[in-house]
C-alpha cells in the first residue's frame, strides 16, 4: 500500500481490525473539472447541489471486495499547493479534466506533469477521466491523451477514460480499470 | 512473545490510556483544537494540519510510555491485535490511538468533542437557571449562518438523546418518577467550578448518547447504485497503456460505506456480580454499564471483582456520580426538547404532551432564545477552555 510509514505510526496502521483491503485514491484536477461531481456519483449521492470545494471531501466506496477511500481535494489555484500534503501512501491517482475547456488544457497538463514527478506518487498508477463528454464541445479522449503526452509515461500504469460525471457514462469503466489494476498489483 | 504476555501488555496499555499521563494531554489537545470541526460534509484544509499534530502527539506519548514500561513495538502490536484487545469494550479505549491512522475517525472524535463542549456549556447556562447576565447578552442577534448551522446540529443532538433517553426510560419504567425528580436538582457549585468539572467528568457519560447522533450526521446513508451494468460502453472511449481484459464482474455493486464507524456501546459488563446499590433491581443492565464506565474511566485494568474493597467502593461512587451526571443532562435535554417539540416530527409517542407534528418550525421567538443561549455557550466555552 503505497509508501510505508515509519516507526510507531506504522504499527498503529496495522492495528485496524478490518480484513477488507483498503485503497487510498486521490482525486485531483483543476477546479471545475468535475471532481466532486465524480466523487458524489461514485458514492451514489445527489450531484445537483455541489458547490466549489474549498477544502476536501472523502468518500468510501466498496467495490470488488475492496474499500476505496477516495479523497477529492479542491483544485482552485490557491489550494493546489496543498495537494502535496495528501499524496503520501496513495495507491492510485485519478486526474480529472474538463474536456470542453480547451483554454485550460495547457494548464491542466502542467499540473499533471508536476504531479507525475512527485516523489510520493512514484510509480503510482494514474487514471485520467476526460470528463464532460456529454458536452458537444468536448474533445475526444484520444486527442487529450495526445496533448498530455501520455504515451511517454513509462514508469507506471495509466489509462484515459472518456466519461460524463453527470450522466455517469464511462465512470464505471474507469472504476473497473482501477480495480483490475489494483488487484493485479496487490495480490 | 508468549500468549499470556500479551494480556498483561494489553492491561498495561489500557491502564496507560486511562491514566492522566495520556488522558490530560490528549483531552487538552482535543478540547483546544476541536472548535473548527463542524459536521459539514466537506473537510477544511486545516483539519489535515491538526490531524498531523495529533499524530505527532500520540506518537510521542506512546513512545515515552513504551520506553518507560519496557515494551517494544512488536510487543505493542501483538498485544493490540490480540483477541482480548479486540473486545468491544477495549476497542472504544483504543479509538484515540487508531484515530492517528484514520482521518475519518479522528474527524468524528473531534466533531463529537466540539458538540460535547457546546452541550456542556449549554447545560451550565441552563443550570444557572437561564438568567443571562447583562454583560453576556450583547450582540446576541449577530448570528452567522455557520452558527445557525451549528444550532441545527445541536438541536438534532438534543432530539436524538431525547429519543435515547425515552428508550432507556421505558426500560426503567419503575424508576421513572424517581429519576424525574432527582434530575431536576441544580448544581450549587460556582459556575467556573462546575463547568470545569463537567468537562472533565461528563465527557464519557455523554459518549454513549452522542455517539449515535454523531455517527448519523456523518455517516452517509448506505445506498446501492442501480448501476447500469456493463455492456453500455457506447461512447466511452478507452485507451490504455496496456490492453486489459474487461473486468469480469458485470454485477459490480458500488455502494457507499459508512464513512465513520460509530463506536460501539460498552455491552460487555464484566462486573456482573457487583452488588446493586439502591433500588436498581430492574436496571441491572444500565447500572452495570455505568459501573463499567466508571471502571474504565478510573483506569483500573483489573476485573472489578479483583479490585480491593476501597477501589470497589470508589468505583461504585464513581458509577453513581456518572449516572447522576447523565440523568441531569437528560433532564436538561428533556426540558430543552419541550421547547422544540414543534420541530421534532419523529418524536416517540412517549412524550407527555403530543407534539403538533404539523407545525413546520419553531417560532422565531423560540429560535432567538436558543440563539442567545448558543451565543452564550460560545462565550462560556471560550472562557472555560482558556483556563
Ligand atoms: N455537462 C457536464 N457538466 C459537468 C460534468 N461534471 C461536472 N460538471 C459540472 O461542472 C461544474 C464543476 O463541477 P465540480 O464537481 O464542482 O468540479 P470540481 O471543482 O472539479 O470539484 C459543476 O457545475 C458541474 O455540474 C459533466 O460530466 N458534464
Ligand atoms: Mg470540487
Amino acid at each position: 500500500m503505497g509508501e510505508a510509514q515509519k516507526g510507531l505510526l506504522s504499527v498503529i496502521e496495522k492495528l485496524k481490525g478490518t480484513t477488507e483491503q483498503e485503497v487510498r485514491i486521490v482525486l485531483l484536477g483543476l477546479d471545475n473539472a468535475g471532481k466532486t461531481t465524480l466523487l458524489k456519483s461514485l458514492a451514489s449521492e445527489d450531484v445537483n447541489t455541489i458547490t466549489p470545494t474549498q477544502g476536501f471531501n472523502i468518500k468510501s466506496v466498496a467495490s470488488h471486495g475492496m474499500k476505496l477511500n477516495v479523497w477529492d481535494i479542491g483544485g482552485q489555484r490557491k489550494i493546489r499547493p496543498f495537494w502535496k500534503k495528501y499524496l503520501e501512501n496513495t495507491d492510485l491517482l485519478i486526474y480529472v479534466i474538463d474536456s470542453a475547456d480547451k483554454k485550460r488544457f495547457e494548464e491542466t497538463g502542467l499540473e499533471l506533469s508536476e504531479l507525475i514527478d512527485e516523489e510520493n506518487l512514484k510509480g503510482v498508477p494514474v487514471l485520467i477521466f476526460a470528463n464532460k463528454q456529454d458536452l458537444a464541445t468536448a474533445s475526444p479522449a484520444s486527442e487529450i491523451a495526445e496533448g498530455l503526452n501520455l504515451h511517454t509515461y513509462r514508469d507506471r500504469e495509466w489509462q484515459i477514460q472518456a466519461c460524463s460525471a453527470v450522466s455517469g457514462e464511462g465512470v464505471q469503466d474507469g472504476m473497473n480499470w482501477i480495480c483490475n489494476n489494483i488487484v493485479n498489483k496487490k495480490k | 512473545m508468549a500468549e499470556d504476555d500479551s494480556e498483561w501488555v494489553v492491561e498495561s496499555i489500557v491502564g496507560y490510556l486511562g491514566s492522566p499521563e495520556w488522558v490530560i494531554p490528549v483531552t487538552d489537545f482535543m478540547e483546544n483544537k476541536c472548535t473548527v470541526f463542524d459536521a459539514e460534509d466537506e473537510n477544511k484544509l486545516s483539519y489535515t494540519e491538526i490531524h498531523q499534530q495529533y499524530k505527532n502527539l500520540v506518537e510521542k506519548l506512546l513512545e515515552n510510555y513504551m520506553q518507560e514500561v519496557g515494551i517494544n513495538e512488536q510487543q505493542f502490536l501483538t498485544a493490540c491485535t490480540s483477541p482480548y484487545a479486540k473486545s468491544k469494550t477495549l476497542q472504544v479505549v483504543f479509538q484515540p490511538v487508531l484515530a492517528t491512522d484514520d482521518f475519518q475517525m479522528f474527524r468524528s472524535l473531534m466533531v463529537r468533542k466540539n458538540m460535547e463542549l457546546q452541550l456542556q456549556a449549554l447545560r451550565v447556562i441552563k443550570e444557572r437557571n437561564g438568567a443571562l447576565p447583562e454583560c453576556l447578552t450583547d450582540g446576541v442577534d449577530v448570528m452567522t449562518e455557520l452558527q445557525q448551522q451549528e444550532m441545527k446540529i445541536l438541536e438534532e443532538v438534543l432530539k436524538k438523546s431525547k429519543e435515547e433517553y425515552d428508550e432507556e426510560m421505558s426500560r426503567r419504567v419503575l424508576l421513572e418518577e424517581e429519576v424525574g425528580s432527582t434530575s431536576s436538582g441544580c448544581s450549587d457549585n460556582p459556575m467556573a467550578e462546575s463547568s470545569k468539572q463537567l468537562i472533565s467528568s461528563s465527557a464519557s457519560s455523554q459518549e454513549i448518547s452522542t455517539v449515535k447522533v454523531n455517527g448519523k450526521s456523518i455517516i452517509s446513508e448506505q445506498r446501492k447504485t442501480a448501476a447500469p451494468e456493463g455492456g453500455d460502453g457506447k461512447s466511452a472511449a478507452k485507451i490504455g497503456s496496456s490492453a486489459k481484459p474487461d473486468c469480469g464482474s458485470k454485477t459490480v455493486e458500488s455502494r457507499v460505506l459508512p464513512a465513520v464507524r460509530a463506536p460501539v456501546k460498552c455491552d460487555e459488563p464484566h462486573a456482573s456480580s457487583s452488588p446493586q446499590t439502591k433500588t436498581q433491581s430492574s436496571s441491572n443492565q444500565t447500572a452495570e454499564t455505568w459501573l463499567e464506565e466508571a471502571h474504565r474511566e478510573a483506569g483500573f485494568s483489573k476485573p472489578f471483582t479483583e479490585l480491593s474493597a476501597s477501589q470497589q467502593e470508589q468505583l461504585q461512587q464513581r458509577a453513581a456520580y456518572l449516572r447522576q451526571q447523565r440523568d441531569k443532562l437528560h433532564a436538561l435535554k428533556r426540558e430543552q426538547q419541550k421547547n422544540k417539540q414543534a420541530t421534532t416530527t419523529e418524536e416517540p409517542p412517549t412524550s407527555p404532551t403530543p407534539a403538533p407534528t404539523t407545525t413546520p418550525a419553531i417560532s422565531a421567538e423560540e429560535r432567538k432564545k436558543l440563539q442567545k443561549r448558543k451565543h452564550l455557550a460560545d462565550k462560556l466555552k471560550e472562557e472555560v477552555i482558556k483556563k
